[in-house]
């Protein structure tokens, strides 16, 4: 379940008097402050800050914790994400350290001209000195206040628990934090720092695993993915699985138990809305509305014909009659008669007129009878032979000379064409016959012939974009130059280069000689037939898929860049409702186990098993009872110590490397979040809680060295 | 401000009575802020190496490498991988996982790899 903030503001500051100390847990990850001696914390959030924009007014405002994310949308959060003031588990940004403060100060009800109450703050463990004077010179310059102690939150989790009878005086706490997980050994009840030891791994790796590896597995839902989301989604559903390999092989092979350890998460998804077949009247109308449409369309067409008759028919009878007037003109005044009209000669108007009674037996649809003088008259000059003809009917000649090769050429493509028709529709039968008589057999030979041809393309695609280069990933575009040139091209920019080249000092005299340019009639050549080679190729593919698909309802055409996409399933199907579930199976237990080797995130340290080991042989005193007493109260705190399976996991980790028959015996924390906060607030409101703080006057007069060694005491409780 | 905003009481107000200094003072406005060390400077800047070595401090308690033998891991499925791709450095299980790899965009390879932190950066 998630954690919850409290972000009340409290209304009883004044209740409390000066004396009663502030307890502050400091953590990477949540903030909690209250009063001493309280069970709970009056305050929880979340330990970020935000500075957007408000978008109207356009100042800079701070927001402090994880808000309610519609009230965001007045603000403009792109510029700015959530910072922390942790860099792993020291703070350093001690300006956001202090809008923190504030907040956490406001909402606690503060009022008044300074904070007059004593600080117990946590911090992490061997906590740098600059850190911690400069988190003192904050506390005490700005707010106010009067004294400040600081303490390890692990060690107040262990005393309260061990107050509670939950550990022993002597025992081992291990910490997974937020950001890094600790463990500390605690001899006669105080910390023992010397056989500390820290990793740099703790639950914000373990939402950044999560979070890419379900990124990377469905990249299609990367937005869904945010940073709260996988939190609780972790929170929820991760668990620690008691052996690693067996679990992985569970579900390796698919057994039942792994599909009920298998999780998923449905995305909101609609389905398409199905088209449901029209009804009959759907169709009956969608039919009558085209048939007016064609109606109309044919009634248009029909009144412009009418109308385009009409107009041939009176231009028709304008040149009879004009003809007709002719007739009767003499000779001589026929060209000042046909001037005004437009016309020099008689033939000029004989012509036009045929020409119209063409065009409008035409356009009454009636078969024009073109008036084709015979074969015979049209080349009557070709049997002439050259000599016997005058200049004149030589022009005419070579004319028809030409016009009866274009025809003839005419007439031969149509044979051929003819001719491929025939061939085509022979082969179709011979195709269908082959087909019926045995389906099978056909499909499989021209899947084979797919298969063999479209591999030939693709690998003489492939040849041409690059020369087998790259690991086998291609990716089109980012192809230089050079890579994209077949042999020929290579071979034409060799011989260019070099003719550009040989020429002589500096100077570029190509061309000079008649000779240079014989070079282009060798490059050319090599070129074309190059280049129509693969569009056979094509053809034929393209052929035998769109058979393929007639015959084969299962044939899916291999797309020839089934690289550039290939991460998602080729969609010849529609997206249906499984491809919005997220499944998380391996995740689930592959996502903690990085507490235990965090190897595999690259942190190249000692996991929480080991870290025990370690942390034992760092013991300045050893003993084997020391060691065995250790090892019979480990106790477990921390918020990442939530996984369930942890305590079983690390019980056997740690049987490992003590000797055998040692008494190991693992407990956890009442409640490992909010533990070290009760530890703190009842070490706060104990009497002799203010001979541990350290006050302003202390700072200025004994001056740094005061807080270098200030150490705080736990035995007091 | 909206008044759901002011309601929520979202932002931090910008005068608070129990400050000495108040934010805007301590931090003008336009003035570029403070550059805070992080925390490799001030671990630099503590000079532990000066200090004696049995003392604790940040840098010491730091635990050292594993000495385990490290598990290795498809880096896709999280299926035990005794293999893996020497063009892509990708671990991977079986030979269908195999084919995945090699049919992976360049981009998802390099983040699998640096979610191992085992990817080339070049700077």
């Amino acid at each position: 379940m998630p954690f919850i903030s409290k972000i009340e503001r409290q209304t009883d500051y004044r209740r409390f008097p000066s004396s009663t100390p502030i307890v502050i847990d400091n953590g990477a990850s949540y903030f909690r402050i209250g009063w001493a001696g309280e069970p709970e914390p009056r305050v929880i959030f979340r330990n970020i800050v935000q500075r957007p924009r408000h978008k109207v007014t356009g100042e800079t405002v701070t927001i402090v914790g994880d808000h309610d994310v519609t009230l965001l949308r007045y603000f403009d959060c792109t510029r700015s994400g959530p910072r922390s003031a942790f860099d792993n588990n020291v703070v350093y940004q001690f300006e956001i350290m202090e809008y923190i403060l504030d907040f956490a100060f406001d909402r606690l009800g503060a009022d008044g001209s300074r904070i007059d109450h004593p600080i117990l703050i946590t911090e992490c463990v061997c906590n740098p000195f600059q850190s911690r004077s400069k988190m003192a010179e904050l506390l005490f310059d700005t707010y106010g206040v009067p004294s400040i102690a600081y303490g390890v939150d692990a060690a107040f989790s262990y005393k309260y628990n061990q107050h509670h009878g939950v550990c022993d005086k002597d025992g081992l706490a291990i910490c997974p934090g937020f950001m890094t997980t600790h463990v500390i050994p605690f001899i006669d009840g105080e910390p023992e720092y010397k056989g500390c030891c820290r990793t740099n791994i703790g639950g914000y790796h373990v939402t950044d695993y999560l979070k890419q590896l379900l990124s990377l597995k469905y990249p299609h839902h990367m937005a869904r993915f945010t940073w709260e989301k996988v939190e609780d989604l972790k929170m929820e559903h991760c668990y620690i699985a008691p052996d690693y390999m067996s679990e992985a092989r569970l579900f390796q092979n698919g057994t039942e138990e792994a599909e009920d350890k298998t999780r998923s998460w449905q995305l909101p998804w609609v389905p398409p809305p199905t088209e449901e077949p029209p009804s009959e009247e759907e169709i009956a109308r969608k039919a009558a509305i085209k048939e007016k449409q064609g109606q109309r369309l044919r009634e248009m067409a029909e009144a412009k014909r009418s109308s385009r008759i009409n107009e041939l028919e009176n231009e028709s009878h304008g040149l009879e009659f004009l003809l007709k007037q002719l007739e009767q003109v003499e000779e001589h005044d026929i060209r000042s008669f046909l001037s005004a009209t437009g016309y020099v000669s008689r033939k000029e108007v004989e012509s036009a007129l045929v020409k119209v009674t063409q065009s409008l037996l035409k356009a009454k649809g009636e078969q024009a009878e073109f008036e084709e003088k015979p074969d015979a008259e049209r080349f009557h000059l070709l049997n002439k032979p050259d000599h016997e003809c005058t200049p004149d009917e030589l022009k005419l000649k070579k004319r028809q000379v030409f016009l009866k090769s274009t025809s003839e050429g005419r007439q031969r493509a149509k044979q051929k064409r003819h001719e491929e028709e025939l061939e085509r529709e022979r082969r179709n039968q011979q195709d269908e016959q082959r087909r019926s008589k045995n389906p099978e057999l056909y499909k499989e030979q021209l899947l084979a012939k797919y298969k063999d041809l479209s591999e030939k393309v693709e690998q003489r695609k492939r040849f041409k974009t690059n020369g087998g280069q790259t690991n086998g990933n291609n990716f089109s575009g980012n192809v230089g130059r050079g890579e994209r040139l077949n042999a020929a091209q290579r071979e034409r920019m060799r011989l260019l280069t070099t003719a550009a080249f040989d020429r002589g000092k500096g100077e570029d005299t190509f061309g000079a000689r008649d000779e240079d340019w014989q070079l282009y009639k060798l490059m050319s050549k090599d070129n074309d037939d190059d280049d129509e080679g693969p569009d056979a190729d094509e053809a034929e593919l393209t052929r035998l898929s769109s058979r393929l698909r007639e015959v084969d309802p299962t044939f899916v055409p291999r797309s020839d860049n089934g690289n550039s996409q290939a991460v998602e399933a080729p969609r010849v199907r529609p997206l249906t409702e499984e491809d919005f579930r997220i499944d998380f199976g391996v995740e689930r237990f592959r996502c903690p186990e990085i507490l235990f080797r965090p190897n595999w995130i690259g942190i190249d340290q000692a996991g929480l098993d080991e870290m025990a080991g370690v942390s034992l042989r760092r013991l300045p005193s050893k003993g084997t009872e020391l060691a065995e007493r250790l090892t019979s109260s480990i106790f477990l705190t921390g918020g990442s110590s939530l996984f369930p399976g942890m305590s079983e996991r690390l019980e056997a980790g740690i049987r490992m490397i003590t000797p055998c028959g040692s008494p190991i015996r693992v407990v956890k924390a009442l409640n490992p979040v909010l533990d070290a906060w009760r530890g703190a607030s009842a070490y706060a409101a104990s009497p002799q809680f203010p001979a541990q703080t350290f006050s302003k006057q202390d700072y200025h007069e004994k001056g740094e060295d005061i807080v270098r060694r200030y150490e705080f005491q736990y035995h007091i409780l | 401000m909206e008044r759901e905003v002011i309601q929520a009481e979202l932002v931090l107000p910008n005068k608070l009575s129990f400050k000495r200094v108040q934010m805007n003072d301590k931090y003008p406005k336009g003035q570029p802020r403070g550059r805070w060390k992080h925390l490799k400077q001030i671990i630099q800047a503590e000079n532990y190496q000066n200090y004696p070595p049995d003392e604790p401090n940040y840098v010491n308690i730091e635990s050292p490498p594993s000495m385990h033998p490290c598990k290795r891991i498809c880096d896709i499925t999280g299926y035990e991988a005794p293999y893996y791709d020497p063009r892509t450095n990708l671990r991977y299980a079986n030979t269908e996982i195999f084919k995945q790899i090699r049919s992976l965009p360049n981009e998802y390879v390099q983040r699998y790899l640096a979610l191992r932190n085992a990817a080339v950066v070049l700077k």
